[in-house]
C-alpha cells in the first residue's frame, strides 16, 4: 500500500514539476509578487481584504468568461477578434428586447445565444473550408456585429426589467460562524451571478481541454494542423466547434457585462478583444498555438485586473498609466516566454546530443 | 510574340477580383446617384471637387499606412501598433504647435516652435517606435502580432501622457496645408499619398529590397542561409511602417486641427490589414502587391461612401462594410478562385475545339 502511495505522490510531484507548466507558474508568481506589493503599499487602505479580492472577479468576470473561449481558439493557432463586438451585440439585444420591445429577457438571451454561436460556427466554417485567415474572418465578424449594434440603436439603452434586476443584484455573501450563528464577514465580501458564471465556464473549459477527446484534438491541431489531419483527427469539425464555443463564451460575456452595467450601448467593450487576448497571453498561452492552460488564463485575468485596482488604491495616478503598465506587463511576459522556450530548446538539444553520443 | 490572353490566370489573380469588386460598387453608386462621377472646379480654393476625388482623399491615411503594412504582411507578420502611432504622432505635433497663452487666448495662426520640429519630431518618434517593434521581432524573434500588441496597448497611454490627457487645438496655417491644402488642383493628402506610393514602389521594386522581403516572408531561415540579412530587412520594414504611420498621423491631425488620443487612428490597423488582404496579398507572407493595396484601400472607402448615400448612420456602415468585404473575401478565397479558373479553363478548351 505504502509503495503505491509513494509512487502516486512521486508522479504528482513530477507532474507538478513538469516544465510545460513553467509559464503558468511564472504568471502565478508575478501575480503573487504584485499582490504582495499591493498589500505592503496599500494594506492599511484595505487592499488585503477579501472584498478587494472578490472585486477583482466581480469587475472582470466578463473578461474572464470571454478569455475561456479565447484560450481555446488561441491553442488551435487561430485568433478571434469578434468577441468584444458579439458581447456588445448581446447587451444590445437584451437591452433593446426588454426595454424597447418589452420581450421576455430569457427570449432575448436565447436569441443572442443562437446569433452568437451561429456567427462563431459560420466563422469557423469560413476559416476551415474557405481557407480565409482567422484574423480577417473574425475581423469581418467584428465589423458585422458592431454594425448591427449601431443599426439597432446608437444610443445607450438602460435595461429595466425585473428578472434582469434580480439576476444582477443577486449576491452570495461570505459568512462566518460566530457566537452560535452565521453572520456576514466584515467588511462584507460577496460574489454575484457573473462570478459564478465565470467559474463554471472556467471549470467547463478545464474539463474540455484536459479530459476530453475534443480538448486533445485542440492541442493536436495547434501543435501541427497538417499532422493532425494526417493522423485522421477531425480537424474541420474541431475548429468549427472551437469557434462556436468561443461564440458561446462571447454571448455569456455579453450577458455578464449587461448585468454589470445594466445597459446596452453599441460602442461598449470596444477593443475588449485585444484585452482578452492580452489576458490569455499573460497567462502563458502561445499565439503560435499548441500551448496554454485555463489556470494560466485565470491568473492572466486576475493580473490584468489588478493593475486598475492598484491605480484606484493609489489615487494619484491617472488611468492611462494602466494602459502603459499593461503593455509593460505584456513585454515582461513575452521576455519570460522567450527565455523559457529557448532554455527548454537548449535542454532538449543537449539531451538529444547525449543520447546520440551514448549510442 | 504577343503574350496570349489567358482567362484562367486572370481568374486566379486576386487583384482581378478586387478590380471587379470596385467596379461593381462604383456601378451601384452610379445607379443610386447618377451624378456620382461629376467633378467640379472651385476657383475660390483652387481645388477639384467630386465624389471620386473625395474617396481617394479620404482613403489617403489608410493607403499610406497600408503601404508599410503590405511589406509587414509580406514578411508574414502584422503590425497592430499603427493606429496608436497615429495618435502619438498627432499628440506630439500638437504639443509643438502650442502658442504663448499670455499673448493670445484663442487658437490662431501662431506657434512657438519652428515648423520643421512639428513635422520632424513626430516622424522621428514613430520611426523609433517602429524600430522598437522591429527589435522585438528581429532580435528576440517574437511573434509580430504580440510584439506590436505591446505598443498598441501602450501607445495611446503614451499619447495621453504627452498631452496630459488634454485635447489641444491649433489654427496654424502651414499645418493646415498638410490635410486641407491643395496642390495642382488636388487635395494635399492625395499628393502626399501619391508621392509615398511612388517612393515605396520605387524602393521596393527598383532595388532588390522587395525580393528580399518576399524571400524572408516565405522562409526566414533559408533566406538567412542564402546570405540575406533577415534581421536588417525586418528592422527596415517596421521602421518604415512606423514612419508612414507618423505621416498618416500628421494628415489626420491636420484635418481636424487638433489631437485626439482616444479616437485618432482608431481601427486603422484593422482597415490597413483589410486593405492589404483585399488587395491580394496573402496573410501567410510571401508575394505582395502594392497596387492591389492601394486598390483595397480605395475599395474600403468607396463602400463607406456608398453606405452614406443610403443615409445610414456612420457607425452602422460597419455592417455593410462587413457584408461587402465578406463577399470580396469569399470571392478571393482559394476554393472559389480555383472553381472559377477551372470553369474558365473548361470553357477555353471547348472554344479550342473540345477535348484534348
Amino acid at each position: 500500500m505504502s509503495d503505491s502511495r509513494n509512487s502516486s505522490s512521486r508522479s504528482l510531484i513530477s507532474s507538478i514539476m513538469n516544465p510545460k507548466f513553467i509559464m503558468v507558474y511564472a504568471t502565478v508568481g508575478i501575480f503573487l509578487v504584485i499582490y504582495l506589493f499591493g498589500a505592503a503599499a496599500y494594506g492599511s487602505k484595505g487592499f488585503t481584504t477579501l472584498r478587494t479580492f472578490t472585486n477583482l472577479f466581480i469587475d472582470n468576470a466578463y473578461y474572464g468568461i470571454s478569455a475561456v473561449g479565447m484560450t481555446m481558439v488561441l491553442i488551435t493557432g487561430g485568433i478571434d477578434l469578434s468577441v468584444g463586438a458579439v458581447a456588445s451585440l448581446t447587451g444590445m439585444f437584451i437591452a433593446y428586447g426588454t426595454s424597447v420591445l418589452g420581450l421576455n429577457p430569457w427570449l432575448c438571451i436565447a436569441f443572442s445565444l443562437v446569433v452568437g454561436v451561429g456567427l462563431g460556427l459560420l466563422m469557423g466554417w469560413v476559416i476551415h473550408y474557405l481557407n480565409v485567415p482567422p484574423f480577417i474572418t473574425t475581423l469581418t465578424g467584428m465589423f458585422l456585429a458592431r454594425g448591427v449594434c449601431a443599426l439597432i440603436s446608437r444610443e445607450s439603452i438602460e435595461i429595466k426589467n425585473e428578472t434582469i434586476d434580480a439576476l444582477a443584484s443577486w449576491k452570495l455573501y461570505f459568512m462566518q460562524f460566530k457566537d452560535g450563528e452565521w453572520v456576514r464577514i466584515r467588511p462584507s465580501a460577496y460574489i454575484n451571478f457573473n462570478v459564478i458564471l465565470f467559474l463554471v465556464m472556467l471549470l467547463l473549459g478545464i474539463y474540455l481541454l484536459q479530459r476530453t477527446r475534443f480538448g486533445r484534438n485542440i492541442y493536436a491541431i495547434g501543435g501541427n494542423e497538417q499532422s493532425a489531419k494526417l493522423m485522421g483527427l477531425p480537424v474541420g469539425r474541431t475548429k468549427i466547434l472551437v469557434y462556436g464555443f468561443n461564440g458561446l463564451c462571447s454571448v455569456l460575456a455579453g450577458i455578464a457585462y449587461a448585468l454589470y452595467v445594466k445597459s446596452g450601448w453599441n460602442l461598449s467593450l470596444q477593443g475588449a478583444e485585444l484585452d482578452v487576448i492580452t489576458c490569455a497571453v499573460i497567462g502563458g498561452t502561445l499565439l503560435t498555438g499548441g500551448e496554454g492552460y485555463m489556470i494560466g488564463t485565470l491568473f492572466g485575468v486576475l493580473l490584468k485586473s489588478m493593475i486598475p485596482a492598484l491605480i484606484t488604491f493609489n489615487g494619484n495616478l491617472l488611468s492611462w498609466w494602466g494602459k502603459i503598465a499593461t503593455g509593460l506587463l505584456l513585454l515582461l511576459f513575452i521576455c519570460i516566454q522567450k527565455i523559457v522556450v529557448s532554455s527548454t530548446e537548449r535542454r532538449n538539444s543537449r539531451t538529444k546530443k547525449t543520447k546520440k553520443s551514448k549510442a | 510574340m504577343k503574350k496570349r490572353f489567358d482567362l484562367s490566370t486572370l481568374m486566379r489573380s486576386k487583384v482581378t477580383w478586387a478590380v471587379v469588386a470596385e467596379v461593381l460598387i462604383l456601378l451601384v453608386c452610379l445607379i443610386v446617384r447618377p451624378d456620382f462621377f461629376t467633378i467640379s472646379y472651385q476657383p475660390s480654393t483652387g481645388m477639384l471637387y467630386g465624389n471620386l476625388i473625395d474617396i481617394v482623399n479620404r482613403s489617403s491615411e489608410i493607403t499610406i499606412i497600408a503601404m508599410g503594412m503590405t511589406l509587414v504582411i509580406a514578411l508574414g507578420g502584422t503590425d497592430l501598433s499603427v493606429g496608436a502611432l497615429v495618435a502619438v504622432s498627432g499628440a506630439i505635433a500638437l504639443k509643438f504647435l502650442r502658442w504663448d497663452v499670455t499673448v493670445y487666448n484663442t487658437p490662431g495662426d501662431y506657434t512657438v516652435s519652428p515648423f520643421f520640429l512639428v513635422l520632424v519630431v513626430p516622424m522621428l518618434v514613430c520611426i523609433l517606435m517602429g524600430l522598437f517593434n522591429g527589435f522585438l521581432i528581429a532580435k528576440w524573434e517574437m511573434q509580430p502580432i504580440i510584439a506590436t500588441l505591446i505598443l498598441m496597448v501602450c501607445g495611446r497611454g503614451i499619447a495621453q501622457i504627452l498631452t496630459n490627457g488634454k485635447q489641444f487645438t491649433t489654427g496654424y496655417s502651414p499645418f493646415r496645408v498638410i490635410g486641407q491644402g491643395s496642390f495642382l488642383f488636388l487635395p494635399m493628402p492625395i499628393i502626399i499619398t501619391a508621392v509615398v506610393v511612388a517612393l515605396v514602389s520605387l524602393f521596393v521594386r527598383k532595388t532588390a529590397f522587395g525580393t528580399f522581403v518576399e524571400s524572408v516572408g516565405i522562409n526566414r531561415k533559408a533566406s538567412r542561409l542564402s546570405g540575406i540579412n533577415a534581421q536588417m530587412i525586418i528592422f527596415i520594414v517596421f521602421a518604415l511602417t512606423g514612419f508612414l504611420s507618423g505621416i498618416s498621423g500628421l494628415i489626420y491631425s491636420s484635418r481636424i486641427m487638433s489631437n485626439d488620443s482616444n479616437n485618432a487612428g482608431l481601427n486603422f490597423e484593422m482597415d490597413a490589414i483589410l486593405a492589404v488582404v483585399i488587395g491580394g496579398t496573402s496573410m501567410t507572407g510571401g508575394k505582395f502587391s502594392l497596387v492591389g493595396t492601394v486598390l483595397g484601400s480605395i475599395i474600403i472607402r468607396t463602400i463607406v461612401t456608398l453606405v452614406y448615400y443610403f443615409g445610414i448612420a456612420s457607425e452602422a456602415t460597419m455592417a455593410f462594410k462587413a457584408v461587402i468585404i465578406a463577399v470580396v473575401i469569399v470571392l478571393q478565397s482559394e476554393p472559389v478562385r480555383n472553381y472559377f479558373s477551372k470553369r474558365a479553363n473548361a470553357r477555353a478548351k471547348l472554344a479550342n475545339g473540345g477535348v484534348k
